[in-house]
């Protein structure tokens, strides 16, 4: 047997046993199947998504102290057929005096005040998820964290302490094709191209992270407080950027000819100091968040293989339109420093990004049949990248315990190396059924 | 004799006048009262909340814990919910600031991704949970925002009632005109009537079943009946605690993503 089936026996007995009396279980079964609609993707399945999951969830609280598990199991059969289980989240949660809150485990963490736009909110995402239908909540990965929150007569202080640093979930060449300025082996031999596995697995993306020391953890914070109504908060980052958006020189290669450096995706440090705004005047939500990201590892801007630092703001506005139907813009401007090192060293005949880079979104949800059909579409453009990514599904409760949802992901870009116009052959449509326990 | 006559005529016509304000006045008073009994009862109460959404043979159902905290008897009040059922919403957590002067103020926490959200709360007519019942059915609509009249005295299912009706001041798209029959001994509502523009019947509020609760009369169960729709929910209340000296604390964002478990369990 190996370990997942002993861990399915253990809670089979756990549920079974009387302690069930005080530990609640509920959870979902999903299954949820996705195919790529462009042919030239380089990816080597077709299915963007082939997968039976179940998601078992545990609590078990008293007055003071309290467990949360959230544990998912996953039969994915787009690729070779594999089982695979995550623990999502596993905390217990408890009170000290009264002023400390504190969470502690594997956990899911959010903060911010963006729809889908994270400026101060540093915790890992997975957009390998979010790029082909599953659930919302698999947008967040989780983490490994630490989190006390202090509630004093100033405001609430949040501070969260990752031990490990945590990356974002990318693309890796599998199922979704992605961007890569490497050629083979790490060298910079071809041209930069949209790359997925289906062209050869030296392709298939898994960067390094930084070593598992101490000084290599991460540390966000959060100071809150009402001002006039509107919510307001300080943010702090201390760690690295999410993506692997620096190189370094790992080794030279000698074969075929003359000897070519050889590079490796890095995740530079990072520092982020932020600050948001949120209130809800003109009959609607507002929200405002601007952030300063301090590249460490790159402080003038003039090291070729370290991103830029960067100044960033939005601005965002909810409202409910029609009856049923909301509807939200946002708009966020990045600027990028020492733009004019950063353009000089591009390669030529690659697109380089505008010193100031504009995004522009916008959600709109609508419910229909006594809020049982959710329509709901979500648009990204970038004039300045010339890039676009589409998110659209409809949603449908059958009945308290099966949902039926059908959607699809669209990406467009003129240039292969944008945010979204990487993406651009992994457009995809999928279909989903849930029966919620 | 004309004299006489003439002055019985005036002496009638001001009676009239005068018990015709003060029907008005008292019709005010009575919904007023009816609005206090239904929406106000205790200081505090926390209870626990059934919902049968029921359209044709096809049976929907919500279970959730709910908290009140009135801040001035007749006016501000907040409210907090912590959803069990169905699964696909169990543990969110959904609050309420209602203030009868402004817009509501309204916030979620998804727990699954950790994410408060408020949420822009302008239509006041929107379902509740995709029930029959709005918005402003759960938190009350202020009696002064609508013109009561005094039609007459009657018995419902052998309760002696009030029968008011209703006329918004303003337009507004929740109701044309309606109808109550307030319980005299408890003010409480016992059967609304809801028409729409062309005076045709909409919506039926009915309190299936009242009784009394730490000393106060309490309909724990009540249904709206949607005409139009042809759909129905029955919402159950059940132990009910009134007065248990909640706390304005308990609802902000840091209970809305931590539920105070000594109520939410």
């Amino acid at each position: 047997m190996n370990k997942l089936t002993y861990i399915m026996l253990g809670l089979l007995l756990l549920a079974a046993a009387p302690l069930s009396a005080q530990v609640s279980f509920d959870g979902f079964l999903q299954g949820l199947y996705g195919g790529r609609l462009d042919q030239n993707n380089p990816t080597e399945t077709e299915y963007t998504a082939s997968e039976t999951r179940m998601q078992l969830r545990a609590e078990h609280f008293g007055e003071s102290a309290e467990f949360f598990g959230r544990l998912d199991f996953v039969y994915d059969g787009a690729l070779d057929s594999e089982y695979d289980w995550e623990l999502r989240e596993g905390y217990m949660k408890f009170r000290l005096g009264n002023n400390f809150d504190l969470k502690i485990g594997r956990q899911i963490l959010t903060w911010g005040t963006g729809d889908l736009i994270f400026i101060n909110d540093m915790f890992a995402k997975d957009y390998r998820s979010f790029f082909v239908g599953r659930d919302d909540q698999y947008l967040k990965a989780p983490q490994n964290a630490l989190r006390v929150e202090w509630y004093n007569s100033l405001g609430n202080l949040s501070v969260v302490w990752s031990p490990r640093f945590e990356p974002n979930r990318l693309p890796d060449g599998r199922r979704l094709s992605y961007y890569t300025p490497f050629g083979p082996f790490g060298t910079m031999l071809n041209e930069p191209m949209i790359v997925g596995t289906g062209t050869g697995h030296s392709y298939y993306f898994d960067p390094p992270t930084p070593e598992s020391k101490f000084k290599n953890s991460e540390i966000a914070l959060r100071f809150n407080r009402s001002i006039a109504g509107y919510n307001t908060s300080l943010y702090f980052y201390h760690g690295f950027y999410k993506n692997p958006m620096g190189a370094e020189q790992v080794g030279v290669m000698v074969w075929p000819a003359q000897p070519s450096p050889v590079y490796s995706p890095v995740y530079p440090r990072l520092n982020v100091y932020g600050a948001s705004l949120r209130g809800m005047p003109f009959g609607g939500v507002l929200w405002l968040e601007g952030g300063y990201l301090d590249s460490r590892d790159d402080p003038d801007g003039d090291n070729p293989m370290m991103p830029n630092s960067s100044v960033t703001g939005m601005i965002g506005f909810e409202r409910q339109i029609a009856t049923n139907l909301t509807a939200n813009v946002q708009w966020q401007a990045d600027y990028m420093m020492d733009y004019g090192l950063f353009s000089a060293r591009q390669q030529p005949g690659v697109f380089i990004r505008d010193e100031v880079r504009h995004l522009v979104t916008s959600r709109i949800t609508k419910l229909l049949l006594d809020e049982n059909l959710n329509l709901s579409g979500f648009v990204f453009y970038s004039p300045t990248d010339e890039d676009s990514y589409i998110r659209y599904s409809a949603s449908y409760k059958y009945t308290d315990e099966i949902t039926l949802t059908a959607g699809g992901n669209v990406f467009t870009g003129k240039h292969p190396n944008t945010e979204f116009g990487q993406f651009r052959h992994n457009d995809n449509v999928y279909a989903k059924m849930t029966y919620g326990f | 004799m004309k004299n006489l006559n003439t002055l019985l005529m005036a002496a009638l016509l001001g009676l009239a006048l005068f018990a015709g304000a003060a029907s008005a006045q008292t019709a005010e008073e009575i919904m007023k009262q009816s609005h206090l009994a239904y929406y106000y009862a205790g200081d505090d109460g926390v209870a626990e909340v059934g919902m049968r959404l029921i359209k044709g043979d096809k049976e929907r159902n919500r279970e959730f814990t709910m908290l009140r905290l009135d801040n001035a008897e007749g006016g501000a009040q907040k409210y907090y919910t912590y959803f069990k059922k169905p699964s696909d919403v169990s543990r969110l957590t959904f609050m309420v600031h209602k203030n009868p002067e402004d817009n509501d103020k309204r916030w979620i926490y998804i727990p699954a991704v950790d994410l408060v959200k408020p949420i822009s709360a302008d239509d006041k007519n929107s379902s509740f949970v995709g029930s029959d019942f709005t918005y402003e059915d759960v938190s009350g609509r202020h009696w002064s925002e609508d013109t009561h009249t005094l039609k007459e005295d009657a018995t419902l299912d052998s309760s002696a009632v009030w029968v008011i009706e209703s006329i918004p001041k303003e337009k507004y798209k929740g109701f044309a005109r309606k109808v109550s029959y307030v319980d005299k001994a408890s003010s409480l509502p016992l059967k609304e009537e809801y028409f729409d523009k062309k005076d045709k019947m909409v919506r039926i509020f009915t309190a299936e079943r009242t009784e009394e609760v730490d000393g106060i009369m309490t309909v724990t169960l009540r249904s709206m009946e949607n005409l139009k729709k042809k759909t129905k929910t029955f919402v159950d209340f059940s132990r009910i605690k009134y007065n248990q000296g909640l706390t304005d604390d308990l609802f902000t964002e840091r209970y809305l993503k931590n539920p105070p478990r000594q109520f939410v369990k």
